[in-house]
Formats: structure tokens, C-alpha cells, sequence
């Protein structure tokens, strides 16, 4: 008997946009493979053209909900490379302070609210509350967390406006310091029961396997998300940001209107798994600990991984975190004043995203007015990678049913945490 | 005095009338001296904000951009139970801003305000731009107009 598949699954959902997966099959042979990204072009970077500097940042924080600080801090560091700014040892640690609110923030919606449904056979969140209360109220309590503490270094609970070039509009107070961190202590048996509920579901990860190309910010010191060059497993050198249009060599495709991009291969991937394949070793103990624990060794190149890796790097950023305010603490918050003097010339930024390497460069006129700008997120980067892992995962599993084929390449896409069109919320309704 | 009320605004400004419910937030929030008890939140395209934000609150007033088949510019109050999201989202999207599916969360959850009003702004422009649609900007007083008279008559406590 003959067998077709057609999977074509429009608007994936669970995930932070728009995506589609096209699978077309007959008797096992593949006639049709594609994951599609029909993303419209958006414009934020002619909306900055002609904009102050100092106007950049709030503008650029818009174009994602969930990734707000990243965005932010790439375009900061990108205006202070461009007008020769240096910040103070302060204004660097307060700010991975608040890059790391957003990574515990983003990775446990990710898990808590995106992967484990997968797991747990629930097509949302919502149903957990019934069925596994425990799993959702550690997660909110997670999510709700970072939620604060942004608000509190960031001065809001989404699209911060303390940052700024040179430092920040206004310092966490050192009594806020000190709450926070009897907060993040009360939150690592949280981090722990997460691990634990992952550890359970993690048989039910697919076991996949494709060698591939990482790309991370790599900095010798620290496990990086802020700081550092552009990392490869194919390669030992490290690039400088300021070259990193060489790294994505961004390029465009028939099946997708989103830019895809490569460097060493076809095709690379950014985002959790990629910073742990490349800074693993430098792991604190507590997030080394709960990888050895979930079984995640530095060279895993299956991507459902990616969302172990979520975990791992939950704790570490508030065992990070607990250090930094130790340190803070000890030389006191000094009061800092940005000055910024603009300058002609042209700069760009790299942060971690919780999804990957986020890139931005400006160049600015002799007033700071920007002339030119490039953003490069890091689904996009994604974006030929996963279509190689559904080239390589479907005929593996092209004798099951249909509908375990869609559930399997759904959670591969989700697995990555993409973030493919951050620009509408709009509600579509009909009135009942 | 702590917020018993909260006006969330949701949307995002950089994508023209879509950016509303935070343009409507703005101007309410500067004149928020007017309304003892009502906090005032700019969620962008955030919407788990709104999750935490209006957590045991007694009443939460959403602002946003919505597709309701009127004619642009036009204004609709309506309580969840009054509406159903025709978006084909059968889990909850983080992103796309399933407000419905954050409301039911926040229900499950036993979290939700006893009451919830949403305030429905049909767009001109759904196109990226920085600023409102003329339609909308010249209506903009009588949206302000209309979550002032919902605040002001349930912020006494």
C-alpha cells in the first residue's frame, strides 16, 4: 500500500512568530522539504537612520519583546565602539546584571512554557496548571523573577530605558543589590526542581544527532553573553565583532524572505547548545553540576538539546549574577554621570540573545545623527541549519506516522527558540 | 497607596496603529496623579507582562490594536467572555500576543483580576512607521477619554 505524507503546518505555534513546515512524501521518497520563514520585511533599520544616537537604543528595543535588553545592549556597545566610549568596570558588571535577568527570564518561558507541553503531551501551557501544577508554578516563579529584577536595573518590566550610552540614566540602589540577592539564593531549589523536571523528560528528547557548526561569543574569563569575540567549533581564532558580516555572510533564498546566513558550511547554529559547546569549561560549579546531572557534555550536537542547555545556563547566569553583586558590593555603586561627547564614525555590538549572537552596527555624522545601520538576529543565522537538520532527521524517521513527523519537526524548530517576527500583537477577534 | 487598578497598553510603536494601547498608556500615565490607585503599564510586545503585572489586582484594563471587522479607528469595549480570538493558535504563543491565552492562564492560575475590560482600537496602518495613522491620532482623545471614564469610575476604592 502506497503512503503520502503532506505535513504543511502554517504559523508554528509556540513559537515567537511565524514559521512554516512544508513535508511532502510518497513511499518514503522526499519530494518536498522546506522550512519557510515568510517573514515581511521590516524597516527598523531605515527607522533609525537620521535619529540622534541617543535615541537609537530606545528605538531598537522595540523590535522584540522578549529580547529587549539584548537589543539594546548590542546597539549600546555598537554607539560606544563608534564614538570610542569606554565604561567603567560599574557600568559592565550592572549590565550583565541586566542581561542576565533576560536570559533567566527568556530561557524559562522557553522551557516552562514552550517545551514542556511538547514533553508532557499538552498542546500549551495552560492544561500544566491542572495537570502538573508543580512544573507551572516553579516556572512562573522563575519567569516572574527575572521579570523583576529587569524592572528593577532596568527600569522596566520590558524595553528598558536605564541604559544608556557610556552607563546607565540610574544605578540599582546597594540595599536593592543586597534584596536581590537573597532573591536569586531563594530561587536556586527552584532552578534545581527544574533540572529535576527536565532530567524526567529528558528521555523523551529525541536522540538526534547532526554535526554542526557553533558560533558563540567567546571570551577567555567568563562564560560569555556580553563580553568577547565570535567563537567557532570549526575554528580556533576568534573574529572580531567588528568583522562579523564576514561570519554570517548573510544571503538570501527562494523559500524564505528572512535572510539565512553561513560561515565554514552551509550552515550554522547559534543559541544555548552553541555557547555551552564553546564555553562549557568555564561553566561555574553549579551549572557545571547540572550538566554532568542532565547529561550534557561539551560537543553534543543534537539540537533538541538546545533546551538542556537553557537549563544549564539558568543557573549559571544567577550563579554569575550572585558573584557580581558580591562584587558590586564590596567597592560600593559609585555615582556615574554618562558623558558622551559624539563623534563621527562607525561601530558595532555584540551580545548574546537568549537565542543566539545578536549583531548591530551604526555609523554616525559629526553630530551622532545615525547614517547608517545592520542588525543581524540570530534566528536568522538559524534559520539554514534547521533546514539541514529536517534534511537529515526526516529520512530517519520517515517510516512513522504523520502526525509523530509534524510533532518531531515542530519541536525541532522550537527547540531552537526562535524569535522570527517580533513586530505585531494585535488581537483578531470576532465577537460571540 | 498601592494599585488595586492597572491600565496595561500593549503593542508595539514602531509598527504604526499597532502601537496604540502604548501611545494611550503614555498620555494616561502622565497624568497619572488623576487616578490614585491606578498603576499605568507600557507592556510593548511583552504580553507575559501582563501576566505578572495584573496578578491579584481587582481590576485590569487592557488597551490594544484589534481586528474586529469595524472601520478603522473605531473603538469597542468588551469583556473576554464577549470576544473569541479567531488567531489559529491552539497553544498559547508567547509572542504573537495571545492575550486571551494569558487571561485563561492567569485564571488557571487563580491569579486573575475578578475583572478584566478590553478596549479594542480597529487600525488604519498595520505597516511599519513610527508614529499613529492620522485616523487614529485625531481620535486619540476620545480613546483617552474612554479608559478615563472606565478608571474613574471603579478607582475609588
Amino acid at each position: 500500500m502506497s503512503k503520502t505524507i503532506d505535513i504543511h503546518v502554517h504559523h508554528i505555534t509556540r513559537v515567537e512568530g511565524h514559521g512554516n513546515i512544508v513535508l511532502r512524501a510518497s513511499d518514503g521518497r522526499i519530494e518536498k522539504l522546506e522550512w519557510q520563514v515568510p517573514e515581511a520585511p521590516r524597516f527598523f533599520e531605515a527607522m533609525v537612520r537620521g535619529r540622534s544616537f541617543e535615541d537609537i537604543q530606545t528605538i531598537v528595543s522595540r523590535i522584540c519583546g522578549i529580547c529587549s535588553v539584548t537589543h539594546s545592549f548590542s546597539c549600546i556597545k555598537a554607539i560606544e565602539d563608534a564614538m570610542g566610549i569606554v565604561v567603567s568596570e560599574q557600568t559592565d558588571k550592572i549590565r550583565m546584571l541586566l542581561h542576565y535577568s533576560e536570559q533567566l527570564e527568556s530561557h524559562s518561558l522557553h522551557v516552562g512554557y514552550l517545551v514542556a507541553p511538547d514533553l508532557l503531551g499538552q498542546k500549551s501551557v495552560v492544561p500544566l496548571v491542572k495537570s502538573h501544577p508543580d512544573v507551572v508554578k516553579t516556572v512562573i516563579k522563575l519567569h516572574r523573577t527575572g521579570n523583576q529584577w529587569m524592572e528593577a536595573i532596568g527600569g522596566r518590566m520590558t524595553h528598558p530605558v536605564t541604559i544608556k550610552p557610556g552607563g546607565f540614566a540610574s544605578l540599582p540602589t546597594e540595599q536593592y543589590l543586597r534584596e536581590l540577592k537573597k532573591t536569586l539564593e531563594g530561587i536556586v531549589p527552584d532552578l534545581k526542581a527544574l533540572a529535576e523536571v527536565v532530567l524526567s523528560l529528558a528521555p523523551k528528547l529525541p536522540a538526534f544527532d547532526r554535526d554542526t557548526e557553533y558560533v558563540a561569543l567567546v571570551d577567555p574569563t567568563h562564560y560569555s553573553f556580553y563580553h568577547g569575540g565570535i567563537g567557532s567549533t570549526d575554528t580556533k581564532d576568534l573574529t572580531p565583532v567588528r568583522k562579523f558580516e564576514s561570519v554570517v555572510n548573510e544571503y538570501v533564498t527562494a523559500q524564505s524572505t528572512a535572510k539565512w546566513c553561513k560561515w565554514h558550511r552551509d550552515a550554522f547554529a547559534v543559541g544555548s547548545l552553541a555557547r555551552f559547546n564553546l564555553n562549557a569549561d568555564l561553566l561555574l560549579p553549579l551549572a557545571a553540576a547540572t550538566a554532568k546531572k542532565l547529561g550534557l557534555k561539551k560537543g553534543c550536537c543534537n539540537p533538541y538539546m538546545n533546551n538542556v542547555a537553557q537549563v544549564v545556563e539558568s543557573v549559571q547566569v544567577v550563579e554569575h549574577s550572585l558573584q557580581i553583586i558580591d562584587e558590586l558590593l564590596t567597592k560600593g555603586i559609585q555615582p556615574e554621570v554618562p558623558k558622551v561627547q559624539p563623534r563621527e564614525g562607525e561601530g558595532a555590538g555584540a551580545v548574546e540573545a537568549p537565542r543566539g549572537i545578536l549583531f548591530h552596527r551604526y555609523a554616525f555624522d559629526k553630530k551622532g545623527h545615525c547614517i547608517r545601520a545592520n542588525c543581524c538576529i540570530p534566528t536568522n543565522q538559524n534559520h539554514a541549519n534547521i533546514q539541514k537538520d529536517f534534511e537529515a532527521l526526516v529520512p530517519q524517521i520517515i517510516g512513522r506516522p504523520q502526525e509523530e513527523i509534524r510533532l518531531l519537526l515542530e519541536m525541532l524548530v522550537r527547540a531552537y527558540d526562535p524569535c522570527i517576527s517580533c513586530s505585531t500583537h494585535y488581537l483578531d477577534v470576532k465577537f460571540v | 497607596m498601592s494599585a488595586a487598578i492597572i491600565v496595561i497598553g500593549l503593542g508595539n510603536p514602531l509598527m504604526a496603529d499597532e502601537g496604540v494601547g502604548v501611545r494611550l498608556v503614555e498620555r494616561l500615565a502622565a497624568q497619572s496623579g488623576r487616578f490614585p490607585g491606578v498603576k499605568f503599564l507600557d507592556a510593548g510586545t511583552s504580553g507575559m507582562v501582563a501576566l505578572h503585572a495584573m496578578r491579584g489586582l481587582r481590576k485590569a484594563v487592557f488597551v490594544d490594536c484589534a481586528l474586529m471587522g469595524e472601520a478603522p479607528g473605531a473603538i469597542r469595549r468588551f469583556t473576554p467572555d464577549q470576544a473569541a480570538s479567531l488567531k489559529k493558535l491552539p497553544g498559547l504563543s508567547l509572542h504573537e500576543g495571545d492575550l486571551f491565552g494569558i487571561l485563561e492562564l492567569s485564571k488557571q492560575l487563580g491569579e486573575c483580576p475578578p475583572e478584566v475590560v478590553i478596549f479594542g482600537i480597529q487600525p488604519s496602518n498595520l505597516e511599519p512607521a513610527p508614529g499613529l495613522s492620522d485616523t487614529l491620532t485625531a481620535r486619540l482623545p476620545e480613546y483617552e477619554a474612554a479608559v478615563r471614564a472606565e478608571i474613574s469610575c471603579t478607582s475609588s476604592p
